[in-house]
Protein backbone atom coordinates (compact mmCIF):
# COMPACT_ATOMS: atom_id res chain seq x y z
CA UNK A 1 0.00 0.00 0.00
CA UNK A 2 1.37 3.40 -0.97
CA UNK A 3 0.14 6.86 -1.91
CA UNK A 4 -0.27 7.58 -5.60
CA UNK A 5 2.49 9.30 -7.48
CA UNK A 6 1.66 12.59 -9.16
CA UNK A 7 1.33 10.91 -12.54
CA UNK A 8 -1.05 8.29 -11.15
CA UNK A 9 -3.11 10.89 -9.28
CA UNK A 10 -3.45 12.82 -12.50
CA UNK A 11 -4.76 9.75 -14.34
CA UNK A 12 -7.24 8.94 -11.58
CA UNK A 13 -8.45 12.51 -11.23
CA UNK A 14 -8.98 13.04 -14.95
CA UNK A 15 -10.99 9.83 -15.11
CA UNK A 16 -13.11 10.80 -12.12
CA UNK A 17 -13.55 14.36 -13.38
CA UNK A 18 -15.14 12.91 -16.51
CA UNK A 19 -18.08 11.86 -14.32
CA UNK A 20 -18.25 14.35 -11.47
CA UNK A 21 -16.37 17.36 -12.84
CA UNK A 22 -15.40 19.93 -10.25
CA UNK A 23 -17.23 18.03 -7.50
CA UNK A 24 -14.02 16.01 -7.29
CA UNK A 25 -12.89 18.58 -4.74
CA UNK A 26 -15.57 17.27 -2.38
CA UNK A 27 -13.99 13.82 -2.52
CA UNK A 28 -10.51 15.15 -1.81
CA UNK A 29 -11.46 17.79 0.73
CA UNK A 30 -14.12 16.19 2.90
CA UNK A 31 -15.83 17.96 5.76
CA UNK A 32 -16.41 14.91 7.99
CA UNK A 33 -13.11 13.04 7.97
CA UNK A 34 -9.87 13.22 6.01
CA UNK A 35 -9.87 10.71 3.16
CA UNK A 36 -7.02 9.71 0.89
CA UNK A 37 -6.25 7.59 -2.15
CA UNK A 38 -4.01 4.56 -1.75
CA UNK A 39 -2.58 2.14 -4.27
CA UNK A 40 -2.34 -1.53 -3.37
CA UNK A 41 -1.56 -4.20 -5.98
CA UNK A 42 -2.52 -1.92 -8.89
CA UNK A 43 -5.89 -1.12 -7.29
CA UNK A 44 -6.76 2.34 -6.09
CA UNK A 45 -8.58 2.58 -2.81
CA UNK A 46 -10.42 5.57 -1.38
CA UNK A 47 -9.99 5.24 2.34
CA UNK A 48 -10.41 7.31 5.49
CA UNK A 49 -7.23 8.35 7.20
CA UNK A 50 -8.04 6.39 10.37
CA UNK A 51 -8.49 3.06 8.58
CA UNK A 52 -5.49 3.81 6.38
CA UNK A 53 -3.39 4.18 9.52
CA UNK A 54 -4.75 0.91 10.89
CA UNK A 55 -3.95 -0.93 7.68
CA UNK A 56 -0.35 0.32 7.67
CA UNK A 57 0.38 -2.39 10.22
CA UNK A 58 -0.89 -5.16 7.93
CA UNK A 59 1.80 -6.78 5.80
CA UNK A 60 1.44 -6.38 2.05
CA UNK A 61 0.73 -10.05 1.25
CA UNK A 62 -1.89 -10.19 4.01
CA UNK A 63 -3.75 -7.04 3.05
CA UNK A 64 -6.69 -8.01 0.84
CA UNK A 65 -8.57 -4.75 0.62
CA UNK A 66 -9.17 -1.47 2.43
CA UNK A 67 -11.70 1.32 2.19
CA UNK A 68 -13.55 1.55 -1.12
CA UNK A 69 -11.91 0.23 -4.26
CA UNK A 70 -12.24 2.93 -6.93
CA UNK A 71 -10.68 1.03 -9.78
CA UNK A 72 -7.44 -0.39 -11.03
CA UNK A 73 -4.49 0.52 -13.17
CA UNK A 74 -4.00 -1.59 -16.26
CA UNK A 75 -0.54 -2.77 -17.21
CA UNK A 76 -0.30 0.08 -19.73
CA UNK A 77 -0.95 2.65 -17.00
CA UNK A 78 -4.58 3.41 -17.87
CA UNK A 79 -7.09 3.67 -15.05
CA UNK A 80 -10.32 1.67 -15.12
CA UNK A 81 -13.14 2.62 -12.78
CA UNK A 82 -14.84 -0.20 -10.92
CA UNK A 83 -18.52 -0.38 -10.08
CA UNK A 84 -17.56 -0.16 -6.39
CA UNK A 85 -16.91 3.56 -6.91
CA UNK A 86 -20.54 4.06 -7.95
CA UNK A 87 -21.77 5.32 -4.57
CA UNK A 88 -19.26 8.15 -4.51
CA UNK A 89 -19.69 9.00 -8.17
CA UNK A 90 -23.51 8.89 -8.13
CA UNK A 91 -23.89 11.45 -5.35
CA UNK A 92 -21.75 14.02 -7.16
CA UNK A 93 -22.59 13.13 -10.77
CA UNK A 94 -22.85 16.08 -13.12
CA UNK A 95 -24.73 14.35 -15.95
CA UNK A 96 -27.29 11.63 -15.36
CA UNK A 97 -29.34 9.22 -17.41
CA UNK A 98 -32.53 7.58 -16.16
CA UNK A 99 -33.63 4.35 -17.83
CA UNK A 100 -37.09 2.83 -17.97
CA UNK A 101 -38.01 -0.36 -16.10
CA UNK A 102 -37.88 -2.46 -19.30
CA UNK A 103 -34.27 -1.30 -19.90
CA UNK A 104 -32.99 -2.08 -16.44
CA UNK A 105 -32.29 -5.78 -16.88
CA UNK A 106 -30.51 -5.48 -20.24
CA UNK A 107 -28.25 -2.81 -18.75
CA UNK A 108 -27.56 -4.88 -15.65
CA UNK A 109 -26.45 -7.76 -17.86
CA UNK A 110 -23.77 -5.55 -19.38
CA UNK A 111 -25.51 -4.16 -22.49
CA UNK A 112 -25.45 -0.59 -23.73
CA UNK A 113 -28.41 1.71 -23.14
CA UNK A 114 -30.66 2.01 -26.20
CA UNK A 115 -32.78 4.97 -27.05
CA UNK A 116 -35.90 2.90 -26.53
CA UNK A 117 -34.93 2.37 -22.89
CA UNK A 118 -34.05 5.98 -22.22
CA UNK A 119 -36.38 7.56 -19.67
CA UNK A 120 -34.75 10.90 -18.99
CA UNK A 121 -31.40 12.55 -19.59
CA UNK A 122 -29.76 15.67 -18.18
CA UNK A 123 -30.17 18.67 -20.47
CA UNK A 124 -27.13 19.77 -22.46
CA UNK A 125 -25.18 16.55 -22.00
CA UNK A 126 -22.33 16.63 -24.50
CA UNK A 127 -21.21 13.57 -26.46
CA UNK A 128 -18.57 11.22 -25.03
CA UNK A 129 -19.39 12.46 -21.54
CA UNK A 130 -19.27 10.19 -18.51
CA UNK A 131 -22.77 9.74 -17.10
CA UNK A 132 -24.28 7.84 -14.20
CA UNK A 133 -27.20 5.57 -15.06
CA UNK A 134 -30.19 5.53 -12.69
CA UNK A 135 -33.47 3.66 -12.82
CA UNK A 136 -36.69 5.68 -12.69
CA UNK A 137 -36.82 5.48 -8.86
CA UNK A 138 -33.39 7.15 -8.66
CA UNK A 139 -31.36 4.07 -7.72
CA UNK A 140 -27.88 4.22 -9.32
CA UNK A 141 -27.31 1.20 -11.57
CA UNK A 142 -23.96 1.96 -13.15
CA UNK A 143 -22.14 4.36 -15.37
CA UNK A 144 -21.21 4.80 -18.97
CA UNK A 145 -20.29 7.26 -21.70
CA UNK A 146 -22.79 9.06 -23.94
CA UNK A 147 -22.55 8.37 -27.66
CA UNK A 148 -24.37 11.56 -28.71
CA UNK A 149 -25.21 14.87 -27.13
CA UNK A 150 -28.73 15.36 -25.78
CA UNK A 151 -29.81 17.39 -28.82
CA UNK A 152 -28.54 14.80 -31.27
CA UNK A 153 -30.42 11.96 -29.57
CA UNK A 154 -33.77 13.37 -30.68
CA UNK A 155 -33.15 12.44 -34.28
CA UNK A 156 -32.03 8.87 -33.59
CA UNK A 157 -34.08 5.72 -34.10
CA UNK A 158 -35.13 3.68 -31.03
CA UNK A 159 -32.50 0.96 -31.46
CA UNK A 160 -29.57 3.38 -31.49
CA UNK A 161 -27.13 3.26 -28.58
CA UNK A 162 -27.30 6.33 -26.33
CA UNK A 163 -24.93 5.35 -23.51
CA UNK A 164 -22.01 2.99 -23.88
CA UNK A 165 -21.91 0.61 -20.95
CA UNK A 166 -18.88 0.84 -18.69
CA UNK A 167 -19.90 -0.68 -15.37
CA UNK A 168 -23.13 -1.84 -13.77
CA UNK A 169 -24.12 -3.27 -10.41
CA UNK A 170 -24.50 -6.70 -12.01
CA UNK A 171 -20.72 -6.92 -11.84
CA UNK A 172 -20.99 -7.49 -8.11
CA UNK A 173 -22.18 -10.99 -9.09
CA UNK A 174 -20.34 -11.44 -12.40
CA UNK A 175 -16.87 -10.21 -11.41
CA UNK A 176 -17.00 -10.90 -7.71
CA UNK A 177 -13.50 -12.39 -7.51
CA UNK A 178 -11.63 -9.56 -9.22
CA UNK A 179 -13.68 -6.56 -8.17
CA UNK A 180 -12.38 -5.59 -4.75
CA UNK B 1 45.50 18.96 77.63
CA UNK B 2 46.60 16.65 74.86
CA UNK B 3 45.45 17.80 71.45
CA UNK B 4 47.49 15.34 69.44
CA UNK B 5 44.59 12.89 69.49
CA UNK B 6 42.19 15.50 68.24
CA UNK B 7 44.61 16.56 65.54
CA UNK B 8 45.12 12.98 64.46
CA UNK B 9 41.39 12.30 64.20
CA UNK B 10 40.95 15.59 62.32
CA UNK B 11 43.73 14.62 59.92
CA UNK B 12 42.19 11.16 59.43
CA UNK B 13 38.95 12.81 58.38
CA UNK B 14 40.66 14.85 55.67
CA UNK B 15 43.31 12.34 54.76
CA UNK B 16 41.37 11.17 51.75
CA UNK B 17 41.48 14.63 50.18
CA UNK B 18 45.04 14.08 49.03
CA UNK B 19 45.59 11.33 46.50
CA UNK B 20 48.84 9.40 46.78
CA UNK B 21 49.70 7.06 43.94
CA UNK B 22 52.85 5.36 42.77
CA UNK B 23 52.71 7.11 39.44
CA UNK B 24 51.07 10.53 39.89
CA UNK B 25 47.73 10.95 38.09
CA UNK B 26 47.78 12.80 34.80
CA UNK B 27 45.24 15.64 35.11
CA UNK B 28 44.21 17.61 32.04
CA UNK B 29 41.97 20.32 33.47
CA UNK B 30 41.27 21.78 30.01
CA UNK B 31 39.35 18.64 29.00
CA UNK B 32 38.30 17.87 32.61
CA UNK B 33 40.10 14.55 32.18
CA UNK B 34 42.18 12.43 34.53
CA UNK B 35 44.28 9.52 33.30
CA UNK B 36 45.38 6.89 35.78
CA UNK B 37 48.60 5.33 34.48
CA UNK B 38 49.13 3.02 37.46
CA UNK B 39 49.07 -0.71 36.78
CA UNK B 40 45.97 -2.55 38.05
CA UNK B 41 46.33 -4.13 41.44
CA UNK B 42 45.38 -7.66 40.42
CA UNK B 43 44.59 -8.98 43.89
CA UNK B 44 42.00 -6.37 44.80
CA UNK B 45 40.74 -6.36 41.21
CA UNK B 46 39.92 -10.07 41.41
CA UNK B 47 38.60 -10.10 44.96
CA UNK B 48 36.20 -7.14 44.77
CA UNK B 49 35.91 -5.60 41.33
CA UNK B 50 33.18 -3.07 42.15
CA UNK B 51 34.97 -1.66 45.14
CA UNK B 52 38.26 -1.44 43.29
CA UNK B 53 36.69 0.42 40.35
CA UNK B 54 34.89 2.77 42.71
CA UNK B 55 38.04 3.60 44.63
CA UNK B 56 39.98 4.22 41.40
CA UNK B 57 37.21 6.46 40.10
CA UNK B 58 36.99 8.32 43.39
CA UNK B 59 40.75 8.97 43.43
CA UNK B 60 40.62 10.28 39.89
CA UNK B 61 37.65 12.54 40.61
CA UNK B 62 39.29 13.77 43.79
CA UNK B 63 42.46 14.64 41.91
CA UNK B 64 40.46 16.46 39.23
CA UNK B 65 38.44 18.47 41.75
CA UNK B 66 41.59 19.36 43.67
CA UNK B 67 43.14 20.56 40.41
CA UNK B 68 40.03 22.61 39.64
CA UNK B 69 40.16 24.32 43.04
CA UNK B 70 43.77 25.21 42.43
CA UNK B 71 42.82 27.11 39.26
CA UNK B 72 42.24 30.91 39.21
CA UNK B 73 38.55 31.75 39.57
CA UNK B 74 36.25 34.38 38.20
CA UNK B 75 33.18 35.68 39.99
CA UNK B 76 29.83 35.24 38.32
CA UNK B 77 26.15 35.52 39.42
CA UNK B 78 26.07 31.69 39.72
CA UNK B 79 29.14 31.61 41.98
CA UNK B 80 32.84 31.44 41.25
CA UNK B 81 33.88 29.87 37.93
CA UNK B 82 37.25 28.18 37.50
CA UNK B 83 39.12 29.37 34.42
CA UNK B 84 40.24 26.27 32.58
CA UNK B 85 43.72 26.23 31.06
CA UNK B 86 44.09 25.17 27.41
CA UNK B 87 44.01 21.36 27.12
CA UNK B 88 47.31 19.52 27.01
CA UNK B 89 46.09 16.21 25.57
CA UNK B 90 46.50 16.00 21.81
CA UNK B 91 43.36 14.61 20.16
CA UNK B 92 43.42 12.94 16.74
CA UNK B 93 42.00 15.18 13.99
CA UNK B 94 38.38 14.59 12.98
CA UNK B 95 38.83 15.20 9.25
CA UNK B 96 41.30 13.44 6.97
CA UNK B 97 44.42 15.31 5.96
CA UNK B 98 43.87 17.70 3.07
CA UNK B 99 44.92 16.32 -0.30
CA UNK B 100 48.18 17.78 -1.63
CA UNK B 101 47.71 20.50 -4.22
CA UNK B 102 48.35 19.58 -7.83
CA UNK B 103 51.77 20.97 -8.91
CA UNK B 104 51.73 24.01 -11.17
CA UNK B 105 53.37 23.97 -14.56
CA UNK B 106 56.37 25.86 -13.18
CA UNK B 107 56.72 23.46 -10.25
CA UNK B 108 56.76 20.51 -12.66
CA UNK B 109 59.38 22.23 -14.80
CA UNK B 110 61.46 23.18 -11.78
CA UNK B 111 61.34 19.61 -10.47
CA UNK B 112 62.43 18.27 -13.87
CA UNK B 113 65.32 20.73 -14.10
CA UNK B 114 66.25 20.42 -10.45
CA UNK B 115 65.65 24.10 -9.72
CA UNK B 116 65.55 24.82 -6.02
CA UNK B 117 62.96 27.21 -4.74
CA UNK B 118 64.54 30.38 -3.39
CA UNK B 119 62.91 32.53 -0.79
CA UNK B 120 62.31 36.01 -2.12
CA UNK B 121 62.22 38.72 0.51
CA UNK B 122 59.25 41.03 0.30
CA UNK B 123 61.46 44.03 1.08
CA UNK B 124 64.29 45.13 -1.14
CA UNK B 125 67.19 47.54 -0.42
CA UNK B 126 66.95 50.85 -2.20
CA UNK B 127 70.45 52.33 -2.76
CA UNK B 128 69.20 55.82 -3.52
CA UNK B 129 66.77 56.13 -0.62
CA UNK B 130 69.08 54.12 1.64
CA UNK B 131 66.20 52.14 3.15
CA UNK B 132 64.18 48.91 2.73
CA UNK B 133 61.23 49.34 0.33
CA UNK B 134 58.50 46.98 -0.86
CA UNK B 135 59.35 44.84 -3.88
CA UNK B 136 55.77 45.38 -5.09
CA UNK B 137 52.57 46.96 -3.76
CA UNK B 138 52.46 50.36 -2.08
CA UNK B 139 55.51 52.43 -3.10
CA UNK B 140 56.87 49.26 -4.66
CA UNK B 141 60.23 49.05 -6.34
CA UNK B 142 58.55 47.69 -9.48
CA UNK B 143 56.83 51.06 -9.97
CA UNK B 144 60.08 52.99 -9.73
CA UNK B 145 60.35 53.61 -13.49
CA UNK B 146 56.80 54.92 -13.64
CA UNK B 147 57.22 57.40 -10.86
CA UNK B 148 60.62 58.93 -11.61
CA UNK B 149 60.50 62.52 -12.77
CA UNK B 150 62.65 62.08 -15.88
CA UNK B 151 62.80 59.22 -18.42
CA UNK B 152 65.24 58.19 -21.04
CA UNK B 153 63.74 57.95 -24.54
CA UNK B 154 65.46 56.32 -27.49
CA UNK B 155 66.24 58.54 -30.40
CA UNK B 156 64.19 56.50 -32.85
CA UNK B 157 61.08 56.45 -30.63
CA UNK B 158 57.73 57.42 -32.07
CA UNK B 159 56.51 60.98 -31.67
CA UNK B 160 53.67 60.07 -29.27
CA UNK B 161 55.79 57.59 -27.26
CA UNK B 162 54.96 57.86 -23.57
CA UNK B 163 57.70 56.09 -21.54
CA UNK B 164 55.66 56.12 -18.28
CA UNK B 165 52.64 54.61 -20.01
CA UNK B 166 54.81 52.00 -21.73
CA UNK B 167 56.40 50.74 -18.51
CA UNK B 168 53.03 50.77 -16.80
CA UNK B 169 51.50 48.74 -19.64
CA UNK B 170 54.37 46.25 -19.44
CA UNK B 171 53.84 45.83 -15.68
CA UNK B 172 50.08 45.38 -16.10
CA UNK B 173 50.70 42.82 -18.85
CA UNK B 174 52.97 40.84 -16.48
CA UNK B 175 50.24 40.82 -13.83
CA UNK B 176 47.65 39.72 -16.37
CA UNK B 177 49.92 36.96 -17.65
CA UNK B 178 50.45 35.68 -14.12
CA UNK B 179 46.71 35.67 -13.49
CA UNK B 180 46.12 33.78 -16.72
CA UNK B 181 48.73 31.21 -15.84
CA UNK B 182 47.20 30.80 -12.38
CA UNK B 183 43.78 30.10 -13.90
CA UNK B 184 45.33 27.66 -16.35
CA UNK B 185 47.00 25.82 -13.48
CA UNK B 186 43.66 25.58 -11.61
CA UNK B 187 41.89 24.36 -14.74
CA UNK B 188 44.62 21.77 -15.37
CA UNK B 189 44.39 20.38 -11.83
CA UNK B 190 40.58 20.14 -12.03
CA UNK B 191 40.65 18.56 -15.47
CA UNK B 192 42.75 15.70 -14.14
CA UNK B 193 40.24 15.00 -11.42
CA UNK B 194 37.18 15.28 -13.69
CA UNK B 195 38.75 13.08 -16.32
CA UNK B 196 39.34 10.34 -13.77
CA UNK B 197 35.80 10.39 -12.36
CA UNK B 198 34.31 10.51 -15.85
CA UNK B 199 36.42 7.59 -16.91
CA UNK B 200 35.28 5.63 -13.87
CA UNK B 201 31.62 6.27 -14.63
CA UNK B 202 32.16 5.30 -18.24
CA UNK B 203 33.88 2.05 -17.29
CA UNK B 204 31.08 1.17 -14.88
CA UNK B 205 28.48 1.84 -17.54
CA UNK B 206 30.32 -0.27 -20.10
CA UNK B 207 30.68 -3.09 -17.61
CA UNK B 208 26.97 -2.97 -16.79
CA UNK B 209 25.98 -3.12 -20.45
CA UNK B 210 28.37 -5.98 -21.22
CA UNK B 211 26.99 -7.97 -18.34
CA UNK B 212 23.47 -7.77 -19.75
CA UNK B 213 24.52 -8.23 -23.36
CA UNK B 214 24.39 -12.01 -23.47
CA UNK B 215 21.62 -14.24 -24.79
CA UNK B 216 20.11 -14.64 -21.33
CA UNK B 217 20.52 -10.93 -20.49
CA UNK B 218 23.21 -11.89 -17.98
CA UNK B 219 20.95 -14.22 -16.10
CA UNK B 220 22.75 -17.56 -16.58
CA UNK B 221 26.28 -16.22 -16.92
CA UNK B 222 29.20 -17.52 -14.92
CA UNK B 223 29.72 -15.22 -12.00
CA UNK B 224 33.22 -13.95 -11.49
CA UNK B 225 34.65 -13.74 -8.03
CA UNK B 226 34.10 -10.31 -6.50
CA UNK B 227 31.38 -9.45 -9.01
CA UNK B 228 28.97 -7.08 -7.41
CA UNK B 229 25.25 -7.49 -7.88
CA UNK B 230 23.94 -5.03 -10.42
CA UNK B 231 21.47 -2.55 -9.12
CA UNK B 232 19.06 -0.56 -11.18
CA UNK B 233 17.47 2.75 -10.32
CA UNK B 234 15.20 2.35 -7.35
CA UNK B 235 11.69 3.78 -7.52
CA UNK B 236 10.86 6.23 -4.78
CA UNK B 237 7.39 6.81 -3.40
CA UNK B 238 5.99 9.12 -0.79
CA UNK B 239 5.77 7.62 2.68
CA UNK B 240 2.45 5.90 3.42
CA UNK B 241 2.21 7.42 6.88
CA UNK B 242 2.47 11.07 5.83
CA UNK B 243 -0.24 13.35 7.19
CA UNK B 244 -3.52 13.34 5.26
CA UNK B 245 -3.61 17.14 5.41
CA UNK B 246 -0.37 17.36 3.45
CA UNK B 247 -1.67 14.87 0.90
CA UNK B 248 -4.91 16.81 0.56
CA UNK B 249 -3.01 20.00 -0.22
CA UNK B 250 -0.99 18.20 -2.89
CA UNK B 251 -4.17 16.75 -4.43
CA UNK B 252 -5.92 20.13 -4.43
CA UNK B 253 -2.90 21.72 -6.09
CA UNK B 254 -2.96 19.00 -8.74
CA UNK B 255 -6.71 19.51 -9.26
CA UNK B 256 -6.32 23.24 -9.75
CA UNK B 257 -3.53 22.53 -12.22
CA UNK B 258 -5.75 20.12 -14.16
CA UNK B 259 -8.57 22.67 -14.04
CA UNK B 260 -6.33 25.33 -15.52
CA UNK B 261 -5.26 22.98 -18.28
CA UNK B 262 -8.87 22.16 -19.14
CA UNK B 263 -9.75 25.85 -19.26
CA UNK B 264 -6.85 26.58 -21.59
CA UNK B 265 -7.89 23.73 -23.87
CA UNK B 266 -11.51 24.94 -24.05
CA UNK B 267 -10.25 28.44 -24.87
CA UNK B 268 -8.18 27.01 -27.71
CA UNK B 269 -11.12 25.20 -29.25
CA UNK B 270 -13.20 28.31 -28.71
CA UNK B 271 -16.14 27.40 -26.51
CA UNK B 272 -17.29 25.39 -23.52
CA UNK B 273 -17.52 21.63 -23.64
CA UNK B 274 -21.32 21.63 -24.05
CA UNK B 275 -21.11 22.80 -27.65
CA UNK B 276 -18.77 20.96 -29.98
CA UNK B 277 -17.67 23.92 -32.07
CA UNK B 278 -15.86 21.87 -34.67
CA UNK B 279 -18.91 19.73 -35.27
CA UNK B 280 -21.25 22.73 -35.25
CA UNK B 281 -19.25 24.46 -37.95
CA UNK B 282 -19.18 21.29 -40.02
CA UNK B 283 -22.92 20.90 -39.66
CA UNK B 284 -23.83 24.51 -40.47
CA UNK B 285 -21.42 24.85 -43.38
CA UNK B 286 -22.53 21.46 -44.73
CA UNK B 287 -19.04 20.05 -44.54
CA UNK B 288 -17.26 22.91 -46.32
CA UNK B 289 -15.50 24.27 -43.26
CA UNK B 290 -15.30 27.53 -41.34
CA UNK B 291 -13.71 29.57 -44.16
CA UNK B 292 -16.55 28.80 -46.58
CA UNK B 293 -19.06 29.65 -43.87
CA UNK B 294 -17.47 33.05 -43.31
CA UNK B 295 -17.49 33.77 -47.05
CA UNK B 296 -21.17 32.86 -47.31
CA UNK B 297 -22.03 35.03 -44.32
CA UNK B 298 -20.19 37.96 -45.96
CA UNK B 299 -22.24 37.56 -49.13
CA UNK B 300 -25.52 37.60 -47.19
CA UNK B 301 -26.86 35.08 -44.73
CA UNK B 302 -29.45 33.50 -47.03
CA UNK B 303 -27.48 30.35 -47.75
CA UNK B 304 -26.47 29.82 -44.17
CA UNK B 305 -30.06 30.15 -43.04
CA UNK B 306 -31.28 27.58 -45.50
CA UNK B 307 -28.47 25.26 -44.44
CA UNK B 308 -29.54 25.55 -40.82
CA UNK B 309 -33.09 24.43 -41.62
CA UNK B 310 -31.93 21.22 -43.22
Amino acid sequence: MRPLTEEESKTVFTKLANYIGKNLIHLVDRKDEPYCFRLHRDKVYYVSESSMRLSISVARPNLVSLGTCFGKFSKTGKFKLHITALDHIAQYAKYKVWIKANGEMPFLYGNHVLKAHLGRITEDTPEHQGVVVFNMSDVPLGFGVTSRSTIDTRKLDPTAIIVFHQADVGEYLRDEETLF
Amino acid sequence: MDVSNLLASHAAKFQSVTVEKETPLDVDAGFLTVTDLNPIDEESYRSNLEEYLQSTARDGTQALIAALYALPTQLSPDGPLAQLPPPTTALPRAKPLPKPKAPTKWELFAAAKGIQKQHREKKIWDEEKQEWVNRWGRDGKNKEKEEQWINEVKANAAVDFDPVQATRNARKARVAKNERQKLQNIARSQAVREERSERKIEIERTLASTRTSTASMGRFDKKLEGDKKMRGVKRKFDPTEASAEQEKQASLALLSKLDGEAKRRSKDTGGDNVLNVRKAIRSVSRGKGGVALGRDAGRGGAKGKRGGKR
